[in-house]
């Protein structure tokens, strides 16, 4: 059904698939934007170009094709907000380096408060934000509707409107598009991409790891990256590598296409809800968490209720669209909702960026870059140095946590 | 797609009832002289293996019982210890 003629669709592979070899340099777990940000890295800024992802899927099947596409950089913790801020200014970057449309729109989030502790919350981050050179301000309720005007901001809402933090510089991408550009550009740069493969152990010498085990049989590197997202922990068991990891499923819906209208990302930490218009006209909203550990990525009925009965009642324009589609990904929390990002965990060689949450969409690229900045030149970027493992045991959280509600069994 | 839960009073019943009370860790260690790296190590130091776990549920929206059951997090069924 290939069109022919002038401006016919030309089919083309966005990469080269080369043969699986027996050894590289580098090996990365993990086909998604972490995993292909770091081998793209490796091979454009530190000419490491013997590396191969390794995906167990197809690439994007995890988290990275399961996210809402919500990018920003207006949390809560200094260090993070430096590595988010960074991270959002590298979209229009990689969509000219990778000659590859990702779709950014920087539409603004904002984030709505229901109560007098979270505006304080709230003027506690601005004021981090601001602080760190980030576009981000409080809006009274009024203001809030003038950018969303079917927000109902009357008393009428369970939890009324009392504030708002909006943040203009955040927005959306299509996180397929980002999957793909970052394969094309690693695989230009001489990355390999190998799908359907599965690491089913890991080849340890000494104190130094030397290879994997696959389903295609055993593949030889001198250093390792886990970049697996919440399949992260579940990859560090076959070392019986003990981390703070807690895999929660995580699960989000789309309606029916419906005009343009919601022109911004807008959140709530009280409904337990984020919703934004795609470019099709969809509302896709994300959920909060179910809350036992499990690496399933079922879902449930309840979340449509949920979502319906949250969205509804502070957006009640809503009522009456329909969900067409729901589906959910794997957040791999860790206690203080930073991830960890570190080099040679109990083993040499073995490089660690995983406990990302929900926040590893927006901090691919940036998180990648400064991976293959630490793997290639073995030492920690001093940008990453708070996100070492060590920062459990010597009770240094983050503190990421103060805005946020209930997150499972640990609070 | 949702499952069920074995209350040990009320029996199987929709997950969304509880609350997950986390792994059994064993019991808490002595709280003299507990440094932060042993009180780390004992709540959260732990990876979730895709096998068996025995677990603490808490009936919030039924009786109010505490439980521990065994459950699978690669399947999210009850699933009692590999023999």
């Amino acid at each position: 059904m290939t069109p022919a003629g002038p401006g016919a669709l030309r089919l083309e592979r966005l990469w080269e698939q080369r043969p699986l070899k027996r050894s590289y340099d580098v090996i990365i777990i993990g086909g998604g934007i972490h995993g292909l940000a770091t081998a793209y890295y490796l091979a454009k800024e530190h000419g490491i170009r013997d590396v191969a992802v390794l995906e167990r899927q197809y690439i994007g099947f995890g988290g990275s094709g399961r996210n809402t596409a919500i990018v920003r950089a207006n949390q809560r913790t200094q260090e993070n907000v430096r590595l988010y801020d960074e991270g959002l200014k590298l979209w229009p970057i990689l969509t000219d380096e990778l000659d590859y449309n990702l779709m950014f729109f920087n539409c603004g989030n904002l984030n709505l408060a229901h109560s007098e502790a979270a505006v304080n919350a709230f003027r506690l981050s601005v004021n981090t934000a601001n602080f760190n050179h980030v576009e981000s301000e409080l809006l009274d309720a009024q203001s809030c509707k003038e950018l969303i005007p079917i927000l109902d901001v009357s008393d009428k809402p369970k939890y009324p409107i009392q504030a708002g933090m909006y943040h203009p510089p955040g927005g959306v991408l299509r996180h397929d598009a980002v999957v793909w550009g970052l394969a094309k550009g690693a695989a230009e740069h001489g990355v390999d991409i190998h799908q359907g493969v599965e690491v089913q152990g890991i080849d340890v010498q000494g104190a130094k790891v030397t290879g994997v085990r696959t389903n295609h049989g055993p593949i030889e590197c001198a250093k390792l990256g886990v970049m697996a997202g919440g399949y992260g922990a579940e990859v560090c068991a076959m070392l019986d590598l003990e981390l703070p990891v807690h895999p929660l499923t995580i699960q989000a819906m789309v309606t029916q296409p419906l005009k343009p209208f919601l022109h911004h990302v807008v959140s709530s930490g009280a409904y337990h809800v984020y919703a934004n218009q795609t470019l099709k006209g969809e509302i896709a909203t994300g959920a909060h968490m179910d809350p036992q550990v499990n690496y399933t990525t079922d879902a449930t009925a309840h979340y449509f209720k949920h979502q319906a009965e949250a969205l509804t009642d502070f957006m009640p324009a809503l009522k009456g669209a329909r969900f067409l589609r729901i589906w959910a990904g794997l957040a791999d929390m860790t206690p203080d909702m930073a991830p960890i990002l570190d080099g040679n965990v109990g083993f040499d060689g073995l490089y660690l960026d995983l406990g990302w949450g929900y926040f590893g969409f927006k901090s691919g690229p940036v998180a990648g870059k400064y991976m293959a900045e630490f793997i290639a030149r073995e030492t920690c970027p001093e940008i990453l140095e708070p996100f070492a493992l060590d920062r459990f045991l010597e009770n240094r959280y983050m503190g990421e946590t103060a805005t946020t509600m209930k997150y499972g069994h640990w609070d | 797609m949702t499952f069920r839960l074995t209350c040990p009073v009320c029996g199987a019943r929709d997950v969304y009832e509880f609350r997950y009370g986390g792994p059994e860790r064993g019991m808490r260690p002595a709280q003299e002289d507990l440094s932060p790296e042993e009180h780390f190590r004992w709540t959260q130091f732990r990876t979730t293996r895709p096998a068996p776990q025995e677990e603490w549920w808490y009936h919030a929206a039924g009786c109010g019982v505490w439980f521990s059951t065994w459950r699978n997090p690669a399947t999210n069924r009850e699933e009692g210890p590999a023999t």
